[in-house]
């Protein structure tokens, strides 16, 4: 080839990449902040990684819209009157990516081999530490898979939903190598695992022969319809870079952006802004082993010193909306008792201090820049609580090292938000601990312990939402913290985008099309 | 020459041992670590510790070093806590990235400020000495993430001429991923350029200055064959040995150019690992990172003889 061929050959190559944007309006092409840990649901992984693995992979049942539990691979379930013995009747004719049926041996397997993973995120849900151990998996014929528990769990289903396990997916054994390594997921879901490319992107396919449940999207389960051929998430991890690829059109989604971002991008033509709240938990997180604020009035006045509905607006750029309960507003449990919060009250603080013995004493509120809502919590809540006349300075610390004195308890203060939670009493349990056996729990009063513990055995129904009610009274008699919001999944996609919305905190990739 | 270069390797042998002590014990000492990170919100200390029992971190730290000691010196720098990968191929193809932006980089700014270094002494006081003076100092205090972005918004979203993210291996399709090199390229020969112009004017004014180039005016050679034969090879040295440091200081990593532009290069590999407590990745990147100076220093000092005879390396 002469010089001169080569060049032309070049120059052609440059203007068919210059061209590629026009073929390809089939592809999504959807932003990844940072690369996934690892392909493998449920192990190694966070929360990018379990959103590309909640596309390719499907559990016998989902977490549905209202935090419910749902059918998915199977059709539905019975469970044993002692509950113990879950039965599941698989859904018929579903395949793996590769084609094969799937069977109750396949799901026996993968359930089997999730289980022994030595670094499963959720081992302890499973094996009787964390909740009850499942003693055998059967499958009695191909269309019934048998799980058998050490003891009943009524959190059982709502463990294994969870997107940190995975939703305990099933996958095919041609996921792992011919030495038993894991390499890619063959599952169920809507799109195929066609590439990983570390540190660029991860391509998904759709897939060819999904049979879409009937009805509407719901949860993680229901209508999941592959609309778009392709699904490129490019590794972009610097914010300004991936808001420009999307004004220029290299990115169709970008599905976690800050609320100030997006709130500047709510002004301007050619994109749409969603915003939703979920399970997580924006909190200001106070020590109740701290000389100043373990005593209750202390933490009362520090309470009735924040304007919450004026911080949450200010912090969340008018897209949160106050919380003053774990139970989400979204969930069935959110009765009227959960709108009740400790309230604004600047006027009660000087007696709650006096009360509390309090001189002037420093307290320091930890936080860090990587989200911009904990660091905006912090600044607003100093500025109330010197309003107040309690002496607050704020800490900024880098995201790894705030995470560590979590979870060691070495904070006065924390301007601090919780992961989503399937489920409200995972919230519930997130917060309340005995501190000597968990240094990251933040609430060690023996009655809440109590009230958790019996509400993770108390299935669903009015004695549940009974025990919601009463953590929630006690939750605002003691002020062990400050619940300000639930968490916000906040994105942005082009107008020529349709369908797109995060669910969860998680991207949902089915349903949504591309018409430029 | 053999017995310099051994000799030079030889001598590197201590550094790389102290700033692998070094990396080792500092990247310990700064509070947080992976198993938290990994384990999140969701952390309870059963779990920490199983984790940490798992990935070996609950053994001494002396231990630890001792262990990747021995690894480092069988080739081994161990794998990932995050992605489970090796670290000395995930290095060798992030360096590699990286090695192709910065190579082609200086490269072409070398090309494009010596030159112009050299005119500007050669015209000093004048308009254009003065135009260069005041771009290389504007080009040297824009920072290279802003210059960045700047390139980005403008060819990239205003003309529409350039991709504005991802990655394509020029190795894989050449046109692909020579354009999707242009911007980063271009950021940082224009943050380099302004260094090297700077460095290329200084030495080449001190070389004018001399006594045998007013000789060799006189002795009734053009001006082009005075810059040519007497000013360039001996104004060059200077900037040679910054052109050594300049490389072996972004080879070592073009962490903001590589994370404005996307880029999966050994920069963005190491912010990475520090942000998330990768303790092998980090350790392994720093280690190459020491390697890569030695190499290029040594490098820069055997060729010195060819501009300047009077060093020799023997």
């Amino acid at each position: 080839m002469t010089l001169g061929t080569r060049i032309g050959a070049s120059a052609l190559s440059i203007m068919a990449a210059l061209a590629a944007g026009e073929a390809a309006a089939q592809t999504l092409n959807v932003q990844l902040s940072s690369d996934i840990r690892s392909s493998r649901p449920g192990v190694n992984r966070d929360a990018l990684s379990d959103m590309v693995a909640l596309n390719v992979a499907e559990g016998l049942f989902a977490i549905g819209e209202r935090g419910d539990i749902v059918p998915m691979l199977a059709e539905s379930w019975t469970v044993s009157d002692d509950g113990t013995v879950y039965t599941f009747a698989l859904r018929e004719g579903r395949n793996f990516h590769n084609g094969a049926p799937v069977t109750a041996n396949l799901v026996k397997q993968s359930w089997e081999a999730m289980l022994a993973a030595p670094d499963f995120n959720c081992a302890g849900f499973f094996d009787g530490s964390r909740g009850a151990a499942v003693t055998s998996i059967e499958a009695p014929d191909p269309q019934t898979v048998v799980i058998s528990l050490a003891e009943p769990d009524a959190m059982f289903l709502k463990h294994a939903a969870q997107s940190q396990c995975g939703g305990m997916a099933v996958t095919h054994p041609d996921s792992f190598t011919a030495d038993g390594d894991w390499d890619h997921p063959v599952g169920t879901g809507p799109f195929v695992f066609a590439e990983w490319r570390r540190g660029q992107n991860v391509t998904l396919e759709k897939f060819a022969d999904y049979l879409p449940l009937a009805g509407e999207i719901d949860g993680f389960a229901g209508h999941k319809e592959a609309l778009v051929e392709t699904v490129n998430l490019v590794v972009t991890p610097d914010r300004a870079t991936a808001v420009a690829a999307l004004r220029g059109g290299d990115l169709d989604v970008v599905p976690y952006l800050s609320t100030a971002e997006a709130a500047e991008l709510q002004e301007e033509e050619g994109f749409v802004v969603k915003s939703a709240p979920h399970g997580g938990m924006i909190t200001l997180l106070m020590q109740t082993e701290d000389p100043v604020l373990s005593s209750t009035e202390m933490r009362q006045a520090v309470a009735k010193s924040l304007d919450i509905p004026q911080l949450v607006d200010v912090a969340t750029n008018g897209l949160g909306t106050p919380n003053a309960s774990l139970v989400p507003i979204s969930s069935i449990y959110h009765s009227e008792v959960h709108d009740q919060g400790v309230g604004y009250a600047p006027g009660d603080v000087p007696a709650l201090l006096d009360a509390a013995g309090y001189d002037g004493q420093e307290l320091v509120i930890q936080t860090n820049r990587r989200n911009p809502i904990n660091e905006n919590v912090a600044v607003l809540a100093q500025a109330m609580l010197q309003m107040a006349g309690i002496n607050a300075r704020i800490e900024v610390l880098e995201w790894a090292t705030q995470l560590d004195r979590f979870r060691s308890g070495s904070f006065q203060m924390s301007a601090f938000n919780y992961s989503n939670r399937a489920d409200p009493v995972l919230a519930y349990s997130a917060v309340v601990d005995s501190k000597t056996d968990r240094g990251s729990a933040i609430w060690d009063e023996p009655r809440a312990i109590e009230l958790v513990d019996e509400t993770l055995q108390t299935p669903d129904g009015e004695a549940r939402q009974a025990l919601f009610d009463q953590l929630h009274e006690l939750y605002l008699e003691q002020m062990p913290f400050v619940m300000l919001a639930n968490n916000l999944t906040v994105s942005v996609n082009a107008d020529y985008v349709q369908g797109y919305s995060g669910w969860n905190g998680f991207a949902r990739l089915w349903g949504v099309s591309v018409e430029k | 020459m053999t017995r310099f270069v051994l000799s030079r390797l030889i001598s590197a042998i201590p550094t790389l041992f102290l700033v692998s002590l070094a990396v080792f014990t500092l990247i310990r000492l700064i509070p947080g670590d992976p198993v938290s990170l990994m384990l999140g919100d969701n952390v309870d200390d059963a779990a920490y510790a199983a984790m940490s029992h798992e990935l070996g971190l609950d053994r001494p730290i002396a231990v630890q070093f001792l262990m990747w000691l021995k690894g480092a010196f069988q080739g081994d720098l161990g794998r990932s806590i995050t992605t489970g990968e090796a670290v000395l191929p995930l290095v060798l193809q992030r360096f590699a990235i990286t090695a192709q932006l910065v190579l082609v980089a200086v490269g072409l700014a070398t090309v494009l400020a010596v030159p112009l270094g050299m005119l500007a002494a050669w015209r000093q006081n004048s308009a254009f000495d003065l135009g260069v003076v005041v771009g290389a100092t504007a080009l040297m205090s824009i920072p290279t993430f802003w210059m960045g972005l700047m390139l980005l918004l403008f060819f990239g979203l205003n003309l529409g001429w350039l991709p504005v993210l991802g990655y394509v291996s020029p190795f894989e399709d050449f046109g692909a991923g020579a354009l999707y090199l242009v911007m980063p390229v271009a950021a940082l020969v224009l943050h380099e350029c302004g260094i090297l112009v700077r460095m290329s004017r200084a030495s080449t004014l001190d070389v004018l200055r001399l006594d045998y180039v007013t000789h060799a005016r006189a002795k009734g050679l053009t001006e082009g064959q005075v810059l040519r034969r007497h000013v360039f090879r001996n104004a060059f040295g200077p900037t040679w040995t910054l052109l050594g440091l300049i490389l072996g200081n972004l080879l070592g990593g073009v962490a903001v150019v590589e994370t404005v532009f996307t880029i999966p290069g050994l920069g963005r590999l190491i912010v990475e690992s520090i942000y998330g407590r990768d303790y092998p990745v980090l350790q392994g990147c720093l280690l190459f990172v020491a390697v890569t100076y030695v190499v290029v220093n040594l490098i820069v000092d055997l060729c010195y003889p060819l501009f300047d005879p009077r060093v020799k390396t023997t």
